[in-house]
């Protein structure tokens, strides 16, 4: 089990791989599916937190697993439609907010558009993208009522590196695609 | 310093235009394949969910640069460059006015049309991330010495290493401008050291720091303050502290002949994002001063 | 009287046939000796020409075929020298040859059980990454899991999944461990990838799989 985990530990050596470099076309759509699966599965992850129906614990392992997504000290900015102000939380703040929010029933959904950026390179050879997703939020009180609704556009930066890895004595090139920054505005439409 | 906006938005109230605005509206949505009906509609829980404005929204600048160029349909997926599609000329034509904040040009068609004509003729025009003369203007709020104040950063691209990153190229800040104000001409002649005064070992150079207001007066005519280090020097004071951030716009000076800005409209309906919001003709030969204030 | 004539006619009549009889006895028996002889000769040589083509890789006969036609002839007897050296050789010769065949289909075998054994967890696998994706709650999911990783050498075995095979090489994602994805499939609620390639050890357990996405 060590040995597997010793495999697993990851070898890096970033930037030097020559497949990175050039990306033809179908490749870099294969990166884009890669990182908007990420995405994806942040949609998935934010879903099961916010549901009411979802247990404690099981809402905490979840929470484990989105802030695996991100990059350490991701940051998430949050800005209503009245003001500039962005109010900022770490990745499982913002989860454990969303957990607690004081709502009887919760709806969550996720609008079919995603819309994926061209990626760039920062000056380190990383590349950066950022997926555009919009969510509908709506929390009923006890009475069955509409409390509160929203529709926010979802701007959620991605990192994607090339690194390398040996397992089972051979070399495995493989992109690793971690999220970072988050902004949450809200959009005008209801 | 800063170069005077050219703002036309007029409030039209007028039925009569306001439904041709719709209409011609309409038909550069069909153009574009997007079917305003409710094609493209999502039933989630009780609610339908009508996904026609998201589609047509430019949600990210790099979709406006996609969309000015081409390079996507109108669902937004990217169009394989050994695709015929890819940067169309006719296709450029007929998506560009999407582009424009209707509001603003809905109003002006000529101007719009003209553009168009222009950017989609033989020598095409296209806009790249990495081709420079564009720039980010930040809008943002700081501290100065206790009260909040509105500060301008502009930003551009640069390349380094492997890739790029956005830098810091200049500061607008009212108090640094009132630091430096257009002197009169007549004024400023009257404010100099004589050539001889080398002789008396500058016994008269006390005079000069009298009046700080016009100390510059008293440099070389090249002489151009350099905005961006007093706002280091503030910052690193601890004069100015950073707030946040209000607004955030694009200037593009990369199409031949032709300037505009980019801006955020964040409302509902089918023309919003980041749209087109101040096109001025601008030949090649006079960017040159408006682009010194963006990259000193 | 009557009795009388009927006794003349059956002496006459054993006469007749007792005298007929004697004399095509002698010529039958000589016959079948020469006709005898006539088919042991061809027996022989039929049988020597078979051995010898059979020696000689010369039959179109099948190895079941070829012990079929030696034992007929074995069962002939002959007790002919040219006929039973000519067998003694073929026997050996087809002793070799149905080694060597019961060794490849041996392999064969081998071969084939050796894929079953890799299809069948491959299929296993696969179903249980649905059944995990479509559980009815975590319990079931859980449940699932726990009985997938029973496959495993463990829980820590490498999971590689291949985005893209463009360009004419894989570009994987980030590798994972089998529990850790046998759990993304639980939260995600679906299952993305297929199965592209195992490895076992000899205990049949597997060790390192190879996902492709759908």
């Amino acid at each position: 089990m060590k040995k597997i985990l010793a495999i697993l530990a990851i070898v890096l050596f970033a930037g030097t791989a020559m497949a990175q470099d050039n990306l033809d076309f179908e490749r870099k759509q294969a990166i884009d599916s890669l990182a908007l699966e990420k995405v994806r599965d942040l949609s998935k992850y934010i879903k099961i937190v916010g549901s009411k129906e979802t247990a404690w614990s099981e809402a905490n392992r979840v929470i484990d697993r989105a802030e695996e997504l991100f990059m350490i000290n991701a940051e998430i900015g949050v800005s209503s439609i009245n003001s500039t102000n962005i109010k900022y939380y770490k990745v499982r703040p913002y989860f454990e907010h969303l957990m607690r929010l004081n709502y009887d029933r919760v709806e969550i959904e996720w609008y079919n558009i995603e819309y994926v950026s061209d990626l760039q390179r920062q000056p380190d050879g990383t590349y950066v993208g950022v997926i555009t997703i919009f969510q509908t939020f709506r929390g009923y009180d006890k009475e069955g009522n509409l409390a509160y609704k929203d529709t926010t556009k979802k701007d959620i930066t991605v990192y994607v590196k090339r690194k390398e890895t040996q397992i089972g004595g051979r070399m495995i090139g493989f992109w690793d695609v971690l999220l970072g920054d988050m902004r949450v505005k809200e959009t005008a439409n209801k | 310093m800063r170069r005077k906006k050219i703002e036309v938005r007029s409030k039209k109230t007028e039925d009569g235009r306001q439904k041709t605005r719709f209409t011609v509206f309409l038909f550069l949505l069909l153009l574009l394949g997007v079917d305003a009906g409710s094609v493209v509609a999502q039933n989630i829980g009780n609610y339908r969910m009508d996904e026609t404005h998201l589609y047509a929204m430019t949600k990210q600048m790099g979709q406006f640069i996609r969309r000015f160029n081409y390079e996507e349909d109108q669902f937004g997926n990217q169009i394989n460059p050994k695709d015929p599609a890819y940067r169309n000329r006719k296709k450029r034509q007929q998506s560009l006015a999407i582009l424009f904040d209707q509001e603003t040009y809905g109003n002006q068609p000529d101007l719009q049309r003209f553009f168009i004509e222009d950017v989609t003729s033989d020598d095409s025009t296209f806009m790249t991330f990495l081709g420079g003369r564009w720039y980010s203007e930040v809008s943002a709020t700081f501290q100065y010495k206790g009260k909040d104040v509105s500060l301008i950063m502009i930003l551009g691209i640069e390349k380094e290493g492997l890739g790029s990153k956005w830098v810091l190229n200049n500061i607008y800040f009212s108090e640094f401008n009132k630091l430096f104000p257009k002197g009169e001409i007549t004024e400023k002649e009257k404010h100099f050291l004589h050539p001889m005064s080398h002789e008396l070992d500058f016994m008269n150079i006390y005079k000069i720091f009298k009046e700080p207001e016009i100390i510059e007066y008293y440099a070389s005519k090249n002489f151009q303050p350099d905005y961006l280090t007093l706002f280091f020097y503030e910052i690193k004071r601890g004069n100015l502290i950073f707030k946040n951030v209000d607004s955030v716009k694009f200037h593009v000076f990369q199409i031949k002949d032709w300037y505009f800005e980019v801006s955020w409209f964040n409302r509902s309906g089918n023309n919003a994002g980041w749209l087109i919001s101040n096109l001025i003709y601008l030949p090649e030969k006079d960017k040159k001063d408006l682009i010194n204030f963006y990259e000193p | 009287m009557k009795n009388k004539i009927t006794t003349i006619v059956l002496v006459l009549l054993a006469t007749f046939i007792t005298l007929g009889g004697t004399t095509s006895c002698k010529s039958k028996k000589r016959l079948a000796k020469e006709a005898a002889e006539a088919e042991y000769k061809a027996k022989v040589a039929e049988a020597v020409r078979d051995l010898t083509a059979i020696l000689d890789d010369e039959t179109p006969w099948t190895l079941e075929e070829k012990i079929h036609r030696v034992q007929t002839i074995k069962d002939w007897n002959l007790q002919n020298a040219e006929v039973d050296d000519l067998l003694f050789q073929v026997e050996k010769k087809l002793a070799r040859e149905r080694a060597q065949a019961e060794q490849e289909a041996e392999e064969a075998r081998r071969i084939q059980e050796a894929q079953l054994q890799a299809q069948q967890p491959r299929n296993v696998l696969e179903t249980n990454f649905s059944r995990i994706a479509s559980a009815s709650n975590t319990t079931q999911a859980n449940s699932i899991i726990n009985e997938t990783l029973k496959l495993f050498a463990s829980n820590n075995v490498p999971v590689l999944i291949i985005i893209s095979q463009a360009g004419g090489f894989n570009d994987y994602d980030r590798p994972t461990t089998i529990e850790n994805y046998l759990n993304y499939v639980k939260d995600q609620k679906v299952s993305r990838n297929k199965v592209n390639e195992l490895k076992f050890n000899d205990d049949g357990k597997i060790t390192e799989v190879e996902l492709i996405k759908k």
